[in-house]
């Protein structure tokens, strides 16, 4: 019997092992993931504590609202846009979930306005670059600034706490079977990120858009709607960030997520996902924030100076840049 | 006398800026009727066929469908009247592979649509590269590691799955070689027989005797001669494209 594969293979191809074959096509993904192991070992061994248990766990929660965002913004980065406002969309879901809980507001509805302004925020952010061909990186720059503000309005400066014992706070502290729920809700959310990306209509535009928008548009597919939807995306994904962390921590804070966009940013980047667009990956950006976030966390234990830690960090976002360029930029 | 036209154009202009790309254009198609659509370069040929596939929409003009009056405002417009275009720049996603460019838009889905059906798509990918003839090893190969030619071809392919009623070819061959274009000329006398109606942009004009019942010449946006394929010779077609035709015949 012949295997579903050999149906559409000719004789042109030159026959490879399935492990071979694989090896190929997940190049780029396996190269971070190799990275990701070489630095977790040198850490392990550099430190005592680094591979300890409470650290792993600590490190596994603190990402995973970077694996959140980092999901959304890879359908961005591969409709060949870029959401900058993530950072402060997460500070205004931080604010405005504790604002409202203080102000009595039922747990039901601050979560769903939390939700619904980050939803909104993404809304205007694509309406703006798929209606007015304004680029993304200008239009959701601004969008970093007003939200920021908007969040600062709302909490003028100071942090505010949420008490009590509810779901909400459940969601940043709570465990399920042992596992923290925060780590759940990303899991879930990249395996869907996954499946979305690779095998639903929507993946399929969001990467056709990337690789050229103007052919997806004439075989009838609405592009702005889906540009939009993309934003959309990473502006939900941001709000849900920032309550998840904000229900952790206990507070609401305008100024949280400080730099938080250029986090995700280079962990989509360095996690294979194309700068130019046309092509993208969930698996390599979990991969891209898990690296950094071993870095940060890394270092950190090393007590090595924040100042040493941010510079390190942008060092290696220019060197994912200048990969990521190098390799796609043959590819076109 | 509308009923016989598959398609018809009417009065199409379009500018873009202070360049009047098309200035009045009339165009009528009747079923299985093969129109080879000529004229020098920035004649308005593609742009015609932009508008008639409502990937450009013109500042005025009125289209008619198996005689009833349409707008072609989208192309979902024109592709819901099964108006299929091979683009002059081809229109693939580099990085999609062969069938979801073949399917782009129009993918088979399963389980109430969330997902593509994959094994659908790539089978019927397959089954219409087969009918066509088209060499190309996998469907699942990305179409940017490949030859012009095989491109061309997907484009094609892709212009032929959903059983177009008018199929518009601009320079579907520019980038075949020899064989690939006897193909497309085949394929062309081959939906012709079924009733499709073809419109065929090409500079290669022994083609268009081959296979053409009609030629159109537009020239700076307008169309200056229109005839049967029995009217022209290669010399006066070439007259015509040069923008004198030959004198007492004119837009029939
Ligand atoms: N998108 C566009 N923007 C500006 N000018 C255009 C555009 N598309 C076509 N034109 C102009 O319209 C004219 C006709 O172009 P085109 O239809 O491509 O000609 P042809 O296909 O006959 O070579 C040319 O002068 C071209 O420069
Ligand atoms: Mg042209």
């Amino acid at each position: 019997m012949k295997m579903e594969e050999d149906v559409y293979v000719s004789e042109r191809i030159i026959k490879e092992s399935q492990l071979k074959k694989f090896l190929r096509e997940n190049l780029s993904t396996l190269s971070i993931f190799g990275v990701l192991l070489a630095v977790s070992l040198f850490f392990g061994i550099a430190t005592g504590s680094f591979l300890s248990a409470s650290n792993v766990t600590n490190l596994i929660i603190q990402v995973a609202p970077n694996v959140i965002v980092a999901v959304a913004m890879t359908f961005v980065i591969t409709t060949g846009g870029i959401d900058l406002s993530v950072g402060s969309i997460l500070a205004l879901a931080s604010a405005l979930l504790a604002t409202l809980l203080a102000s009595g507001t039922s747990l039901i509805v601050a979560f769903l306005a939390v939700i619904a302004a980050g939803l909104a925020i993404g809304f205007v952010n694509g309406y703006v670059v798929a209606y007015h061909n304004i680029p993304p990186l200008i239009s959701t720059l601004a969008s970093l600034m007003y939200v920021r503000g908007l969040a600062l309005l709302i909490t003028g400066g100071y942090s505010v706490a949420i008490v009590g014992e509810n779901w909400i706070i459940g969601m940043g502290q709570g465990r399920v079977l042992g596992v923290p729920f925060p780590v759940i809700l990303a899991g879930f959310i990249a395996i869907i990120g996954v499946i979305a990306l690779r095998y639903t209509r929507f993946g399929n535009y969001v990467t056709g858009i990337g690789a050229n928008e103007e052919s997806v548009r004439r075989t009838g597919v609405h592009t702005k709607k889906v540009k939009i939807m993309t934003y959309m995306l990473s502006g939900g994904a941001a709000a849900l960030a920032g309550l998840i962390i904000a229900a952790r921590l206990g507070s609401g804070s305008s100024n949280i997520g400080n730099m938080f966009e250029m986090d995700v940013i280079a962990a989509v980047v360095l996690g294979g996902t194309s700068l130019f667009g046309g092509a993208g990956t969930i698996i390599g950006s979990i991969f891209g924030v898990a690296l950094i976030g071993v870095i940060k966390n890394g270092l950190t234990l090393m007590h090595v100076s924040p100042y040493i830690i941010q510079i390190t960090e942008g060092l290696v976002l220019l060197l994912a840049v200048l990969i990521n360029v190098k390799i796609f930029s043959n590819k076109k | 006398m509308e009923e016989h036209f598959q398609i018809e154009m009417r009065n199409i202009q379009k500018s873009y800026g202070n360049i009047r790309s098309l200035r009045g254009v009339d165009l009528q198609l009747k079923p299985g009727e093969v129109l080879g659509l000529v004229g020098d370069n920035g004649a308005g040929k593609s742009t015609l066929m932009k508008v008639l596939s409502g990937v450009v929409i013109p500042d005025e003009g009125e289209f008619y469908f198996e005689g009833k009056k349409v707008s072609i405002d989208s192309p979902r417009a024109a592709k819901d009247l099964s108006i299929e275009t091979v683009f002059q720049d081809l229109s693939l996603c580099d990085t999609l592979s062969v069938a979801n460019n073949m399917f782009l838009g129009r993918e088979p889905v399963k389980f109430l649509g969330r997902l593509i059906d994959q094994k659908t798509l790539h089978a019927k990918s397959r089954e219409h590269l087969d009918k066509l003839g088209i060499d190309i090893s996998s469907t699942k190969l990305p179409v940017q590691n490949m030859s012009g030619g095989q491109r061309q071809a997907v484009a094609i392919a892709r212009a032929m799955v959903f059983d177009p009623k008018v199929l518009i070819l601009d320079e579907p061959t520019a980038a075949l070689g020899v064989k690939e274009v006897n193909m497309v000329l085949e394929l062309i006398n081959n939906v012709k027989k079924k009733g499709v109606s073809v419109v065929l942009i090409t500079h290669r004009l022994q083609d268009l005797f081959e296979v053409c019942d009609r030629i159109m010449v537009l020239n700076e946006g307008k169309c200056i001669d229109d005839r049967l394929i029995e009217q022209f010779t290669l010399d006066s077609l070439i007259k015509s494209i040069m923008g004198s035709p030959d004198k007492g015949v004119g837009v029939s």
